[in-house]
């Protein structure tokens, strides 16, 4: 492959980037070694053909009999071949091998696929390697190492999620996070009691003295739980001067719950005429 | 269940029957995917029929394909997840092979840039004679072998609608493909 330089390079990204991805998907096949080979324009050892691939041998074998299979559609890597032809890859590649493993006494075969120039992908089309074995040679001889339980564990938890997702079976709908377990009462450090956020009470406390305690921080607390907390009823906010500048101001800090900003609107709006146990059970579910 | 005395002293069936370290990602009728403890390097992952099939000669074609859709899967989910430069698929095919458990199963090996695995082979030069030789020895071989395509019912239209909502992931993976495929000499 040429090298490009740098100004070339620049052209032919912005080049790519006015294209549609036909147009993006013709440019490769034209670049590809491969589906010039498949189209014939290239010629090579072909071994087998159908509708859907194509094989052929390897001119760079890494063994005798070395067979490259290709889908005659171009693709880069695994994941953008359509599931359908992959299967069907598989299938020729298990019949190919056994053709291998007969004709050349192979002991055995490997199937390869490189995904990505880190993985040893040199041409830019999907290539399913078949690569015919015998004991004592030296290809792909790696050798497996054990890995400890905690790493086992750790790439279980990366992985897990994103595949349940792409095969379809979604996650389980995560709980939105119920505020009794990361309850955050407040109350000001001389206060007799403690109130929940969106207690009037609770908004007349000066910004400078909040002072917020969890769940349990506030019930072993000497101070005694609002009835806002124990659930009784909100205390309605005052209509004064004082607590609408409050209220404005405790408007503006209420970050921890960016999502009820709606609902909040409705009890405010309730709030006036009185809000009840179904507000109140509707606001902290 | 059949064939258990082939079965027995299998080190993938004792996943499948959850008496063993590996930990299971994923299962369905056919299949499992599994992380196993033992592997070329770490981030690994196998997946494995869940019936007892030594070598891929064996394993029905349907399972097969289950297998390798799995496979495509598991790649993209590990490039999701584990971030990888590239991904190998590999299958172990007999002992020649390099086959090391008597169950048919495909490794998808997430791969960095000098992660020091080797995958490699030296590419040999070989004369065009003996290459022609070779496809002379294979070719009517194959041939007995007819066409393999299963006709498709009516399902390539869905396929291509399923291509389409992936399109934005393709094009990130093509422009690290086409960045790192440049550096090719």
């Amino acid at each position: 492959m040429q090298q490009l330089t740098e100004e070339q390079r620049k052209q032919l990204e912005e080049k790519l980037k006015g294209m549609t991805p036909e147009q993006i998907q013709a440019l490769q096949k034209q670049q590809c070694i491969f589906c010039q080979i498949i189209s014939g324009k290239i010629p090579s050892k072909k071994i087998y053909e159908d509708k859907k691939c194509f094989v052929i041998l390897d001119i760079n074998p890494a063994a005798k009999g070395h067979l490259l299979l290709l889908p005659r559609d171009h693709y880069s890597i695994v994941t953008q071949v359509p599931e359908e032809l992959l299967g069907h890859l598989f299938v020729v590649a298990k019949n190919l091998s056994q053709v291998l493993l007969k004709t050349f006494k192979a002991d055995g075969a490997n199937l390869f696929v490189a995904n990505g120039a880190a993985a040893g992908q040199r041409a830019q089309h999907f290539i399913l390697h078949l690569i015919p074995r015998k004991s004592g040679d030296t290809l792909l001889n790696q050798e497996e190492k054990l890995v400890d339980q905690q790493m086992v564990e750790k790439v279980k938890m990366a992985v897990e999620g994103k595949l349940q997702i792409l095969l379809g079976k979604k996650e389980m709908p995560k709980k939105e996070p119920v505020i009794v377990t990361e309850e955050r009462f407040l109350t000001s450090a001389s206060a007799k009691r403690y109130h929940r956020q969106n207690c009037a009470f609770a908004q007349n406390i000066p910004e400078e003295n909040k002072v917020w305690l969890s769940r349990e921080a506030a019930t072993s607390s000497a101070r005694e739980p609002c009835t806002c907390v124990s659930g009784k009823r909100i205390p309605l906010p005052k209509e004064g001067k004082k607590s609408k500048v409050k209220k404005e101001k405790a408007a503006g800090t209420k970050k921890s719950e960016p999502k009820k900003s709606s609902q909040q609107k409705v009890k405010e709006q309730k709030s006036e005429k009185g809000a009840d146990l179904d507000d109140i059970a509707r606001l902290f579910s | 269940m059949p064939d258990c005395s082939v079965k027995m002293g299998c080190d993938y069936c004792d996943i499948v029957d959850r008496n063993s370290r590996a930990q299971i990602l994923y299962e369905d009728d056919t299949a499992l995917v599994v992380v196993k403890d033992l592997v070329l390097i770490p981030g690994q992952i196998t997946i494995l029929p869940r019936q007892h099939f030594t070598i891929l000669e064996l394993v029905p074609d349907e399972i097969v394909q289950k297998c390798s859709v799995l496979a495509s899967k598991v790649s993209q989910a590990v490039f999701d997840s584990l971030e990888p430069h590239g991904t190998n698929i590999l299958v172990q095919n007999g002992l020649g092979g390099g086959q090391k458990v008597p169950h048919f199963a495909i490794e998808i090996i997430p791969r960095r840039e000098g992660d020091g695995l080797n995958l490699q082979w030296p590419p040999k030069e070989v004369p065009e004679e003996e290459l022609e030789i070779v496809a002379q020895q294979l070719e009517p071989e194959a041939k007995k072998l007819g066409d393999l395509t299963v006709e498709p019912k009516k399902e390539e239209p869905q396929q291509k609608k399923k291509e389409e909502p992936k399109s934005e992931v393709k094009e990130q993976k093509e422009n690290y493909l086409t960045k790192s495929l440049r550096r090719i000499p």
